[in-house]
């Protein structure tokens, strides 16, 4: 028995190997694979925003007076940056038309004198809405701006008209975001970007890798070794698990802590453990897919089939809360969106099993179902 | 340049394509099906926030605060929450995103006219859902700040109109342009062509020359008399045909399927589309040229194409957000520019005299990578 079984450590061992001499010879694989986790993570993370900046603001004063100036300048950076005046309105939806301004104002010529009587003084705002983000980024920022300038200009008059004796009732609100405070994108954005790359390859390279036995024919050979199909299979996702945790590393020590400041509050082990768990059970996809192709660019499709969903929809833009609800159902069903949580959970919030637990009992059920499924599939063919 | 051989060089390459069945069934399935399921599921509608509130007042006017935000379609109330002790073990979970905590004498102290300070705690781990719903509960304060001043007017001797006209008489008129219902669909769908077409035609570019190299056919290239010329065009042409037909196909889904406005002219649309085709099929043809094996031709497609596509290309993370390095990147993608084309003919309703910039952006890239691809691709390969 023991006999047995050091033959099969033996296989897998000197598989294994092969596996990675062959990703290792392939140079531009190699390349892209160690660009994917370090330079494309930086670039991703150290730009990308989703936050109303700069967006380009066009005025029409009409009334020119110090209280018009004000309402103009409450409009500050970084969410808004003045561009200029232009009073032609034609030329205004010209600028609008190719993307020259993203916002037009137009304050009336009674403003100040509306304002200082107390008669109603209305304002006009256009907004470029084509990009719905921004646009109801914008919308809301704006809609503040002037409420907020309307009750502190009320305030004044009424102050100084002494009708309030002095005293207002007012309810402020305070804010405190936890895990990410000042909502930091330098945060979210590389990490989800660490979690697309991590995906996207524990996928890609196990099948790439068997579909090339396939095309190549060497597959026949390992058929006839006394290797099983077992033996012919895990070695590919044990040396890719490898690779890939060599890579997030790479990330997580190179990148996101020296580059980005990104804590790391939880427990490393924690952490490497349920990712090998993780790109070990999407390998499961791949040894799937790579049962049903024949060639890769077969694989390439199938990948982008089940990838780009799994990316989107996993609740890395989009929370479950906001989904339909069939597709909020569906999303249960990606082992991505658990393993989101568990990283965001062990990353940001320091947290450990006890309460991620549901995450990865919810990762380990599906990466299992994946991973047996692929198992199953695979020996069905090769057995 | 010789027609015949190029026409035998397309020939060939549409009968290896239009054999391969999966193959061929894959490069139209698969596109719009990207599309619905993106299109379903990418709701950047920011409703039904899952909160919970911690009444410390109990008193019916801090319930009648709290209904302010429990009526509000942006929130979804989950209960009332007496164990403060709870917060950093609901937010962990994600199982809800805000708690709005109300202060011990809200009732008290405004009623005597004070200010009082309601927090909220908020995850941060989706930066523009934190974003946004602070927002809406400053918007909310806001407003009942305004009607508790109004209400005190009215015991201080106006008239409830006249209260009303002195609180709220600076009136915003907010037009949203181009996307009038404010709904994401109609914005993001036409984009998902521009990420749908990046997506998939590049990868089958690319496997197709590369396969060749790795299953050693291209032999019979570099002996024929076919010049470097001939055998890159007639790669690149199927494969931009191909996109060709799919950029109709998702224009069809965007805008019956998903009713997206299209103001534009549909000629424009399909010169304007004719031209990515062949920009994004040249990034694939780029990499093949100095690629050897289906793997890293695969890999680095999609880490080339995906990426830009999805953080640099203006759809979801907006282009004046981004910093400096950033928006190199977003103005050497070609997405960027087919997405500014994209909204300007879907929602804008601009033609070539206002987008011939972006235009003529693609069709130099199209040109750039095919210079480079004929430049790195040889006959007579060193090894």
């Amino acid at each position: 028995m023991s006999g047995r079984f050091g033959e099969i450590l033996q296989h897998m061992r000197v598989m294994t190997l092969k596996e990675l001499l062959q990703f290792r010879r392939d140079v531009f694989l190699l390349i892209i694979v160690v660009y994917a986790f370090s330079a494309d993570i930086y670039v991703a993370g150290s730009g990308i925003e989703m936050e109303l900046k700069h967006a380009a603001l066009t005025v029409a004063d009409y009334d020119q007076s110090s209280a018009s100036r004000d309402l103009i300048y409450s409009f500050r950076e970084p969410q808004f940056k003045l561009q200029g005046m232009e009073m032609n309105a034609d030329r205004a939806m010209d600028m609008l038309d190719s993307g020259k301004t993203m916002l037009y104002l137009e304050i009336p010529a009674n403003f100040n004198k509306a304002l200082l009587s107390g008669d109603p003084a209305q304002i006009q705002l256009l907004v470029d809405t084509s990009n719905s983000v921004l646009g109801s980024l914008a919308t809301s920022y704006a809609a503040q701006i002037v409420a907020g300038y309307g009750v502190q200009r009320a305030m004044e008059r009424l102050s100084v008209a002494g009708a309030m004796g002095g005293s207002m009732p007012m309810v402020n609100s305070a804010h405190r975001v936890w895990f990410n405070p000042n909502g930091l994108d330098r945060w979210f954005v590389p990490i989800n970007e660490m979690l697309t790359m991590i995906t996207m390859l524990s996928i890609m390279l196990p099948a790439a890798a068997m579909v090339r036995e396939k095309e190549r024919g060497t597959v026949e050979q390992l058929l006839v070794s006394p290797l099983t199909p077992l033996e012919i299979m895990l070695p590919k996702v044990f040396a890719m698990t490898m690779v890939i945790l060599l890579g997030v590393t790479v990330t997580v020590y190179g990148v996101l802590g020296p580059i980005f400041h990104i804590p790391f509050r939880g427990n490393v082990f924690l952490f490497y453990t349920l990712t090998a768990i993780y790109v070990f059970s999407t390998a499961g996809f791949g040894l799937a897919i790579s049962t049903v192709v024949n060639n890769l660019a077969q694989v390439g499709l199938m990948v982008i089939m089940l990838l780009s969903p799994m990316l989107m929809l996993s609740g890395t833009f989009v929370p479950p809360e906001a989904m339909p609800t069939v597709l909020g159902y569906l999303m249960l069903l990606s082992p991505l969106h658990h393993f989101i949580e568990i990283v965001m959970g062990i990353l940001l919030k320091g947290v450990g099993l006890d309460v991620l637990w549901p995450s990865v009992l919810g990762m380990f059920l599906l990466g299992g179902a994946v991973f047996g499924f692929g198992t199953w599939r695979f020996r069905r063919q090769f057995g | 340049m010789n027609l015949t051989r190029l026409a035998a060089v397309i020939a060939k390459e549409w009968a290896e394509i239009t054999r391969d069945r999966l193959f061929l069934g894959l490069a139209f399935v698969v596109p719009p099906v990207l599309m619905l399921v993106f299109g379903l599921g990418m709701n950047l509608d920011v409703e039904n926030i899952p909160f919970v509130i911690v009444d410390h007042d109990h008193t019916p006017q801090s319930r009648e605060y709290a209904y302010r935000m429990i009526d509000s379609r942006y929130f979804d109330f989950k209960g009332y929450l007496n164990d403060e002790h709870q917060i950093p073990r609901l937010l962990s979970r994600g199982a809800v995103r805000a708690i709005v905590v109300i202060p011990d004498k809200f009732e008290e102290d405004l009623a005597a006219g004070h200010a009082v300070t309601v927090q909220t705690l908020m995850d941060g781990s989706f930066p523009l859902r934190a974003n946004i719903a602070r927002g809406y509960i400053g918007a909310i304060n806001a407003y009942y700040t305004q009607e508790l001043i109004a209400k005190r007017l009215t015991t201080a001797g106006f008239s409830q109109k006249q209260a009303r006209q002195q609180m709220g008489n600076l009136r915003l008129e907010m037009r949203m342009l181009y996307n009038q219902s404010g709904k994401s669909i109609w914005s993001m769908a036409p984009k998902m062509v521009m990420m749908v077409l990046m997506m998939t035609p590049p990868l089958l570019t690319a496997v197709s020359l590369v396969r060749e190299k790795e299953r050693g056919s291209i032999l019979n290239i570099y002996a024929s008399t076919v010049t470097r010329g001939e055998f890159l065009l007639g790669k690149w042409l199927p494969y931009a045909g191909i996109s060709m037909v799919n950029g109709v196909l998702l224009w069809a889904l965007a805008v019956f399927y998903f009713q997206a406005p299209f103001k534009g002219s549909f000629g424009f649309y399909l010169l304007a589309t004719f031209i990515y085709s062949f920009t994004t099929t040249g990034i694939g043809l780029l990499v093949s040229s100095f690629v050897k094996t289906q793997i890293a031709a695969v890999v680095m497609t999609m880490v080339v194409t995906l990426v830009p596509a999805i953080l640099f290309s203006g759809m979801l993370f907006p282009l004046s957000s981004m910093g400096p390095q950033a928006q190199v990147i977003a103005y050497l993608a070609p997405a960027m520019h087919y997405a500014r084309i994209i909204d300007g003919t879907f929602m804008k309703g601009v033609g070539l005299d206002k987008l011939w910039p972006s235009v003529l952006s693609l069709l130099l890239y199209a040109v750039v990578l095919f210079s480079l691809a004929y430049y790195f691709f040889t006959k007579r390969p060193q090894e």
